[in-house]
């Protein structure tokens, strides 16, 4: 018989993960527990449930920055007024997980915590910059989302042990616009071909920050890097970004898939992708820009 | 520490560790059987989804201990048959209940939006359902559901076509295999071979047996008479014995029995089993090659069957235009959304019971009493509502097998697969290579058709034995060729067993026939639509078999009832293409069809009508309900010849022991033949009342009116005999209440004068506009017009929703569905199309009336997937510029072809 745990703070939470060593495991939605538990992938005595520690199911929206707890579906997250019109990569990110009944339940950080290559939560979560805020037995402290895969499926962070308590992530200055582009078998309620989330930062009429993130193209989600070099100092447009494109294209190494698909036709589409999620980012990052010209014109 | 919350307003408490879904908690513990399961607690169906605090969530993915405290609601707490819920109403108005099985789910999901949103767009529906697997509907119903349930119109409409038990399936009352409760249960599992091909060296039980739970296990020394079915598959064994080869994975080896699902699933590893690994292929290729592996028949080979007439060489010589091309289809998995599932008992007469979702209950009680070595008589098998079929349900492993265990066991015990084993172990469609060659003259007048179809039956007949027959004729379409030589051979491989899958061998067989068609007439620069018409089969005309065929036909008109929709569409994508920057492209593609309905096996079919003692009005008949609506059909058809209201008609459909043989259901024969019987039954039932009634009225039969209640005088409403009276009076006179109807064809064709099957055709076409990101091959269907004879339509909703189901159907193999022997494991990597993926639809019912009908019907429930994929194929070649042969035309299929690689 597993041990149902609701602790009511973090600190209530360490405790009891403190007290079964390694056999109590952290609980939000459970989409991805309860089959682990059935496939005897982990057999944990005590299940504890971070989703009624109060705060934990808020968005925060501060002025340099968006936090979002570790108890927030990605129904949440899709449905969050500011997010829809100024993180729109991130609403349709948590809107391809799974299916609405998933999303319902499923979290942004219990996502992250599975780390598969091509999640649609880690892809657009390293596209952002995103850190998630660890606590253990140590204390707390804030992990880079680039740092937290180990491998397909694993993560560096033990639910064992420790607690991710919010995804955080900076909200640039400057005008900014971020994309999403997905290829599945079908719509919904499968992993992708390939996913990719694109953040662009402009001034002066030129990309001063890129960063392009992608799944399944390597073990763990993956950024490259030189194709976001190449874009800054560009000017936004189809020529840039179909070199960039092309760059993404040298630096990926996908695998094949019977299921999906092999890794020839992962590197021969995932030129449009990229394109796709730049174009989709400059566009929103341009309207910012148009938006703040005529607040300062207006 | 019991866990205790809200479920339907009323308090629960439950025991069960919190870690275990509340699914399970819900079903066994809680006895809401509503909520369903049709998938290994993954996820990956939706059938499950309840409401946890108004929210909907997936019940098999939700720990109990989760709920504590909190308020769920399902499908039982939305409403009651006397009280149903508007979303309720509105399902059943709209036709979305098909099957039922995805029904809750669906529910609890629009429920959900509607208490959110009252005016949901199309959008938001989609967004609300998506990732609600159904297999029936194609999914159109379901929206227009949800569309009717927002903005219901002042009066709901009618509700002639309304479905016998939809109420039931709305509620949660219908009661499915895996809803029965039955004291004493027991659980079977089966252990199955983890290799595609291997020799069976020893089978050790002593272990498992011995396991807490454990009740008996089984192998095929406990067969008491024949270990096997062969009039159904030749050389496929119950068991597998020791010393024999199992040939695919999953091939049954033993069955174990325990008190719980749990306690056999964990036992079932304690069995020993020890193999000789032997070579395997699931390529046709490969097993037909000189030194191929033995594996089954000869040389590999189950069957062959041709057709021939013509003189093929100079007909092929006339031909300015030839296109010669091999056409490949996938193994295709049926996709039910409840799995196989059997319930045996015994009987109040101590019959071996069996009760389970199946299309000729007569035909399983033979297949159980030879494997058990009993009289017909000690077997009675039972159709319950059942969730899905499109022909999986044909298979007569699972009755065999829980009958095996009844009569040892004496107890009732229950097999449910795992959705793993259902894509392990059940039937798939025939993967098809079709070598085609056809020519046309310069004018566009099709000379001949040669063709070689290899099908793929894997690995033990099924059926396969009668699959040459049905792909070669259905390749011919219903077109004029002056010389045919066309052949099929089903080979025998190690993929999992292939066997009956709606249209049974012909959609496979119609993909390449149209696909070719349409190469050849993009070379001939015509038009697909005029072509076809130019080429169609005339009535009285030699068809491609040979001699002409024999009902009506109406591809003429449903070519001209395609025509308006075709160039509507073809104008769309024109303009649409004119914007776009090139990224995008859309096209048009075409396809028609014929399809032989009726099956053969007896041309003479019974049913009863009986007016019951207590003045009721039954028809008996046997024409299984898996989900396509005969229950409906039948009671509708009963009560159109008694001229009394639907709710008057009673129907007993499909137990063995209550009902006469109507023969196999298969190749949408059920409302020709069937629907026939039942409508002569009710009439001479009819007939026989009015009779009787004049007796006791003294009033000429004919000045007499039959109502629900009782008969009157025309004219004169007080003289009047209740059906209590008339039954009483039947009684006293000694007639009986029970008359037979038969519809018989054996006459119209006389034995020895016909062939193997009787040539009734209905005919139909399809026009889908496709749009293809020749980027990244991504293909979507945008829409999708059909035009289908049906001869005569019975149910309106229900004719259209076959239809919308079968292109769905079709489209998921035309894009994205494809079983991969031993690696296809569930609904995660087996890619049923979910409800964004749908197209805009347009359904035109055409009615050429069948002139062997006595209703004027013909079948319906095939032949529309028939043309869908190919019109489907032929848009994306046409969008793409490149002939794709080979499907699912997957993003990498596309792409590959638009970059010109192999």
């Amino acid at each position: 018989m597993t041990t149902y745990c609701v602790p009511g703070s973090i600190s209530e939470a360490l405790e009891i993960l403190g007290r079964y060593d390694g056999d109590a495991l952290i609980i939000a939605g459970g989409t991805d527990v309860l089959p682990d538990i059935r496939k005897g992938k982990r057999s944990p005595r005590c299940l504890v449930d971070i989703t009624h520690i109060p705060g934990l199911d808020q968005i925060t929206v501060a002025r340099e920055y968006v936090e979002v707890g570790a108890a927030v579906t990605f129904s949440a997250l899709a449905q969050h007024p500011y997010l829809q019109s100024h993180v729109q990569a991130l609403v349709d990110a948590a809107a391809a997980v799974g299916s609405a009944d998933i999303q319902n339940a499923a979290t942004w950080a219990g996502n992250l915590v599975q780390a598969l290559p091509a999640a649609d939560g880690a892809v657009v979560a390293l596209a952002l910059e995103a850190q998630v805020l660890v606590h253990d037995k140590d204390g707390m402290r804030g992990l880079p989302v680039a740092r937290l895969f180990a491998g397909p499926g694993r993560s560096f962070v033990d639910p064992t042990r420790q607690i991710i308590t919010a995804v955080r992530f900076r909200i640039p200055e400057r005008p900014w616009g971020t994309g999403w582009r997905r290829i599945g078998r079908r719509d919904s309620l499968v992993l992708p071909i390939l996913n990719c989330a694109t953040v662009l930062e402009l001034a002066g009429g030129h990309i001063i920050r890129a960063a392009i993130a992608l799944g399944p193209v390597a073990p763990t989600p993956f950024r490259a890097t030189a194709a976001e070099e190449f874009l800054i100092g560009q000017p936004p447009g189809d020529e840039a970004f179909a070199e960039a494109a092309r760059l993404v294209q040298r630096e990926s190494n996908p695998r094949s898939s019977r299921a999906r698909a092999s890794r020839e036709y992962r590197l021969a589409a995932l030129p449009a992708l990229v394109l796709d999620a730049l174009t989709l980012a400059s566009r929103r990052a341009q309207e910012k820009l148009e938006l703040q010209r005529r607040e300062r014109t207006g | 520490m019991p866990i205790s919350f809200t479920v339907n307003h009323r308090p629960a408490t439950t025991a069960a560790d919190p870690a275990v879904p509340l699914l399970r908690v819900l079903r066994e513990e809680l006895g809401l059987t509503g909520t369903k399961q049709g998938c290994d607690e993954e996820g990956e169906c939706g059938a499950c989804t309840v409401l946890l605090d108004g929210q909907p969530v997936r019940a098999c993915l939700t720990a109990v201990g989760k709920v504590a405290g909190r308020t769920v609601l399902t499908v039982e707490g939305l409403g009651g048959a006397d009280h149903l819920d508007s979303v309720q109403e509105a399902f059943i108005a709209a036709g979305a209940v098909q099957c039922g099985y995805c029904t809750p789910g669906m529910l609890m999901a629009a429920k959900a939006l509607l208490d959110r949103e009252p005016n949901p767009s199309e959008i938001d529906i989609l967004d609300a359902l998506d990732g609600h697997l159904c297999r029936c509907t194609g999914y159109a119903s379901i929206i227009r559901a949800v569309k009717l349930a927002a903005a219901p119109p002042p009066t709901i409409p009618s509700g002639a076509d309304r479905r016998a038990d939809s109420v039931d399936k709305v509620t949660g009352r219908a009661r499915y295999v895996e809803d029965i409760p039955m004291p004493a249960m027991l659980y079977a599992a089966v252990l199955r071979s983890p290799h595609p091909h291997a020799r069976l060296l020893t089978l050790t039980t002593d272990r498992a047996a011995q396991m807490p739970g454990v009740v008996r296990v089984f192998t095929a020394a406990d067969i008491p008479g024949i270990n096997g079915f062969p009039s159904y598959s030749q050389e496929e064994p119950v068991l597998t014995p020791v010393g024999q080869t199992v040939r695919m994975i999953g091939a049954p080896v033993a069955l174990l029995v325990a008190q719980t699902p749990q306690a056999a699933a964990a036992a079932l590893k304690n069995i020993e089993a020890n193999y000789e690994v032997l070579p395997h292929t699931y390529e046709v290729d490969e097993a037909l090659d000189t030194g191929a592996y033995p594996i089954a028949g000869t040389k590999n080979i189950l069957t062959t069957f041709q057709v021939r007439h013509g003189d093929i060489d100079s007909a092929m010589g006339s031909a300015a235009e030839v296109v010669a091309a091999r056409y490949e289809t996938a193994y295709l998995a049926h996709g039910a959304i409840e799995r196989e599932a059997v319930l045996g008992y015994l009987d109040d007469e101590s019959r071996i019971t069996v009760i389970g979702g199946n299309h000729e209950p007569h035909n399983q009680q033979g297949y159980i009493a030879d494997v058990l070595g009993l009289q017909r008589e000690q077997v009675r098998v039972i159709q319950p509502p059942t969730g899905g079929s499109f022909g999986s349900r044909q298979d007569p492993w699972p009755f065999v097998a829980v009958g095996l265990m009844v009569y040892h066991l004496r107890q009732p015990v229950r097999l449910v697969y795992t959705r793993r084993e259902s894509f392990d172990a059940a039937p798939k469609r025939h993967p098809y290579k079709t070598d085609i060659r056809i020519g046309a003259t310069r004018d566009g007048r099709l000379t001949a058709i040669q063709e070689n179809i290899l099908a793929n039956t894997g690995a033990y007949d099924s059926g396969g034995q009668f699959i040459p027959n049905f792909a070669v004729t259905a390749s011919g379409g219903p077109y004029r060729w002056q010389a045919v030589d066309a052949t099929a051979t089903t080979v025998y491989t190690n993929g999992c067993k292939a066997g009956q899958f709606r249209g049974f061998g012909t959609s496979q067989a119609v993909f390449a026939t149209e696909c070719a068609l349409d190469e050849l007439v993009q070379r001939l620069r015509m038009d697909p639509l005029e072509f076809r018409l130019q080429n169609r089969l005339l009535q009285g005309e030699r068809s491609f078999l040979g001699y002409p065929v024999a009902d009506s036909l109406g591809f003429e008109q449903a070519l001209e009832a395609l025509r308006p929709h075709y160039d509507a569409y073809s104008a769309e994508a024109k303009a649409f293409n004119e914007e776009s920057d090139g990224s995008m492209r859309r096209a048009v593609g075409l396809a028609g069809m014929w399809y032989r309905f009726g099956k053969s096996g007896t041309l003479r079919v019974e049913a009863y009508a009986e007016l019951a003692r207590d003045g009721g009005l039954v028809i008996y008949c046997s024409a299984p309900d898996y989900g396509q609506g005969t229950n409906t059909s039948m009671n509708q058809i009963a009560a159109a010849a008694l001229g009394v209201p639907r709710e008057n008609v009673t129907l007993v459909n499909a137990d063995s022991a209550r009902v006469p043989d109507s023969g196999i259901q298969g190749a949408s024969r059920a409302t020709f033949f069937v629907g026939g019987a039942v409508s002569l039954a009710a009439e001479n039932l009819k007939n026989a009342i009015l009779g009787v009634a004049a007796e006791m009225l003294d009033v000429a039969p004919d000045q007499l009116q039959l109502t629900g209640a009782g008969v009157t005088a025309t004219g004169d409403p007080t003289r009047l005999v209740t059906l209590v009276e008339i039954a009483r009076e039947f009684d006293r006179i000694g007639k009986s209440r029970r008359l037979a109807g038969v519809f018989d064809l054996s006459d119209r064709f006389p034995a020895g004068m016909r062939p193997e099957y009787l040539p009734l055709f209905v005919t139909g076409a399809q026009v889908a506009q496709v749009q293809v990101d020749l980027r990244t091959g991504e293909a979507r269907v945008v829409r999708v017009a059909a035009a289908h004879d049906v001869g005569r339509v019975v149910n309106r909703t229900d004719a259209r929703g076959q239809v919308e189901g079968a292109i769905v159907m079709g489209l998921g193999a035309a894009l994205m569905e494809e079983y991969l022997p031993g690696e296809t494991t569930g609904f995660r990597n087996y890619y049923l199309p979910t409800i964004k993926a749908i197209p805009q639809m347009d359904i035109v019912l055409v009615e050429v009336p069948s002139i062997f009908s006595p209703l004027g019907v013909k079948g319906l429930g095939e032949a529309p997937l028939l043309p869908a994929t190919p019109a489907i194929i032929n848009g994306i070649s046409r969008a793409i510029g490149v002939r794709l042969r080979t499907i699912p035309a997957t993003p990498e299929r596309v792409l590959a072809a638009i970059l010109g690689k192999p």
